[in-house]
């Protein structure tokens, strides 16, 4: 079974803006323009938020009972990859195109505009439907916008959606189900994820701060990252993945970071790498005290202290279910944006600088730090979602 | 085709509970209308209380069917096509209202709170993936299990899938057959080891005309008393099951 998961290419969009010409400059510079102040979303609160850079296109013509805020932002990382994947669809045949592109908010913003109308006039917005607030309307719209007629699905695991959506992906490949396979997540702003983590206190009362002694909570942002799946032994690979559950509580996490600890241990046994042979590794990093806790704790058990950490969420935000493919997509920028000497620049970890002492000690990325790693190189990236939901995966050259 | 077995199931609708309340539902089937709530004593009082319709439903079957020696380790795909859709639209109408969400409301109501419980009560540390696919989502949740199967054909996947009734207002968005209900499935790869077996595989093959109820139940059904083969799907192409010979 041992056909290549190649990660062929990829569009995203976030608060980094469209594109990933756009997209690297600012993530190498830790770029942090892309938040802004809005009051809108919780009742008598103003916060920032990560909120998609740039226009966002309309969703397909022949689509329109899809349109929705989260498909057009899906609609907008599909254009950046449209070409490469109708060469596949051209090769393949559209039954063998496959879609796992998952979510964790679908068009809630849309439904929750439906039902502040019936609120007052007594029935929901004739323009809404039920394709819009259903996660499969996504993959449902990925696959019609394209043409792909093979298997379509959205994963759903809270903020480990675009993380397990790869490795979903990669089944159906490896298995011969598809030969190509377009696969990641999307996730947009609403009220309904900002009310909710308002409610658990999980906010952070200004930017977020990962790993900070003054830390606390998360950043909501959002976004889409797709990517293009296919069975060649070339380019840049999807090495391994490994999924976990906590078995603990439903909204925090084993606070010895027991599931995370598993899952990365997983991902590397199943990439058959070494701790030691993994360059870079993109943390979870979501801010909040309990997260960033046992996420340092666990990584100090699995790797060596001298092993280059960021999160990227200072960046973008935290885009919930988005985030796993989103920090996917900063892997594989990173990987191919190398230097002809490999060296390879690396997000920095964009905090105030205050060290929390009680955590296990990480390598933090500082600004303009720049890493020559050997080839073949990998990367590790994290997610942790609800529901003690875990994924690991390591993205990188051939071995 | 891919073989598969069915080492054990569990299933749950209005006034459908045992296998021989199945046997003979899927002899003569009759509308599944009315409340579901089936028995969870088996769950500790505090997350019983946690449960919702969806909970309740699909960990009743999952209990069903999985050994308490199993749960522990065995991994799982839950997939249901609106999920905690009674939880989510009574947030959106606490939202429209300009009202405070619950925080416990809120985390109970993702797409894998299902999958969340079970590993709770389980005790299960494993993988455990939770999908949707509209009218498509009991298929796509069997081709994941599958590949689960596929990776690692010497442990069992748990197989849970499920869907509330659509509440007001929505409902009447909705054109598919929406009863309440939940399947379970213990899959295994055991190819000689007796107990019956199917296949199943991707066809370029027309599926059959619109189906009367969701694909877990059309599924149960030709797996009680049908034979020849079943083909799932909205089409283009289909997902097809047939009885291993």
């Amino acid at each position: 079974m041992s056909v290549g998961c190649r990660l062929a290419a990829v569009g995203m969009h976030h608060a980094l803006g469209a594109g990933l010409d756009e997209i690297w400059p600012r993530l190498v510079a830790g770029d942090r323009e892309g938040f802004v102040e809005r009051d809108d979303l919780v009742p008598g609160s103003r916060g920032w938020y990560g909120e998609a850079r740039g226009e966002l296109p309309p969703v397909a013509d022949s689509l329109t009972e899809f349109d929705c805020r989260n498909n057009r932002l899906a609609e907008s990382a599909l254009q950046q990859i449209r070409e490469p994947v109708q060469a596949a669809i051209e090769r393949h045949g559209p039954s063998r195109m496959g879609v796992v592109v998952g979510s964790s908010t679908s068009g809630f913003a849309e439904a929750e505009a439906a039902f502040r109308e019936r609120e007052s006039s007594g029935s929901l917005s004739p323009s809404f439907s039920l394709a819009q607030l259903e996660f499969g309307g996504l993959s449902e719209y990925v696959a019609r916008s394209v043409g792909a007629t093979g298997p379509r699905q959205a994963p759903s695991t809270a903020c480990s959606t675009g993380a397990k959506a790869l490795l979903s992906a990669r089944s159906l490949l490896e298995l011969d189900f598809c030969d190509a396979v377009i696969a990641g997540a999307v996730d947009s702003l609403c009220r309904l994820t900002a009310c909710g983590f308002s409610a658990l206190h999980a906010v952070s009362s200004g930017l977020t701060n990962p790993m900070s002694v003054n830390r606390d909570g998360l950043t909501l942002g959002e976004g889409a990252a797709l990517f293009l799946l296919t069975r060649e032994s070339d380019g840049i690979q999807l090495l391994g993945g490994g999924e976990s559950s906590d078995a603990h509580h439903m909204s925090a996490p084993h606070p010895e970071g027991r599931g995370a600890e598993q899952c990365m241990r997983a991902a590397l046994a199943d990439a058959q790498l070494q701790p030691d042979e993994i360059a870079y590794l993109n943390l979870h990093g979501t801010g909040t005290p309990q997260n960033d806790a046992m996420e340092s704790a666990a990584v100090a058990r699995v790797f060596d202290p001298s092993v280059p950490c960021s999160s990227t969420k200072p960046l973008v935000g935290h885009t919930l279910g988005a985030s796993g493919a989103i920090e996917a997509g900063f892997c594989w920028l990173m990987l191919d944006r190398r230097g002809g000497d490999g060296a390879m620049p690396l997000p920095p970890h964009c905090y105030d600088g205050e060290r929390d002492p009680e955590l296990a000690s990480l390598a933090l990325v500082a600004p303009g730090e720049v890493v020559v790693p050997p080839r073949p190189a990998a990367v590790l990236t994290n997610s942790f979602g609800f529901g003690g939901s875990n994924c690991a995966l390591v993205i990188g050259d051939p071995r | 085709m891919i073989p598969v077995r069915i080492a054990a199931w569990g299933a749950v609708a209005p006034g459908l509970d045992s296998p021989a309340d199945w046997q003979a539902w899927a002899r003569a089937p009759r509308p599944l209308a009315g409340e579901c709530r089936p028995d969870v004593k088996f769950l500790p009082a505090m997350q019983r209380r946690r449960c919702d319709g969806l909970s309740r439903m699909m960990l009743a079957a999952a209990n069903a069917c999985c050994a308490e020696t199993e749960r522990a380790d065995v991994r799982s795909v839950f997939a249901s096509r609106h999920g905690s859709f009674g939880t989510t639209v009574s947030m959106l109408e606490v939202l429209a209202r300009e009202e405070p969400l619950s925080p416990t409301q809120f985390s109970h109501s993702v797409h894998n709170a299902q999958a969340g419980l079970f590993s709770i009560w389980a005790g299960n540390p494993e993988l455990a993936q939770s999908l949707a696919s509209r009218n498509e989502t009991f298929e796509h949740g069997f081709l994941e299990a599958v590949c689960l199967l596929s990776r690692e054909p010497a442990r069992r996947v748990l197989f849970v899938t499920g869907d509330e009734a659509l509440p007001e207002p929505v409902s009447s968005l909705c054109d598919d057959p929406d009863p309440p209900y939940a399947l379970a499935l213990v899959l295994d790869r055991h190819e000689s080891d007796g107990g019956p077996a199917l296949e199943f595989d991707l066809s370029d093959a027309d599926p059959a005309a619109r189906p009367d109820w969701p694909g877990a139940l059309e599924f149960l059904r030709w797996w009680l008393v049908e034979e020849g083969e079943l083909r799932l799907g909205a089409g283009p192409g289909c997902f097809r099951f047939r009885r291993a010979p």
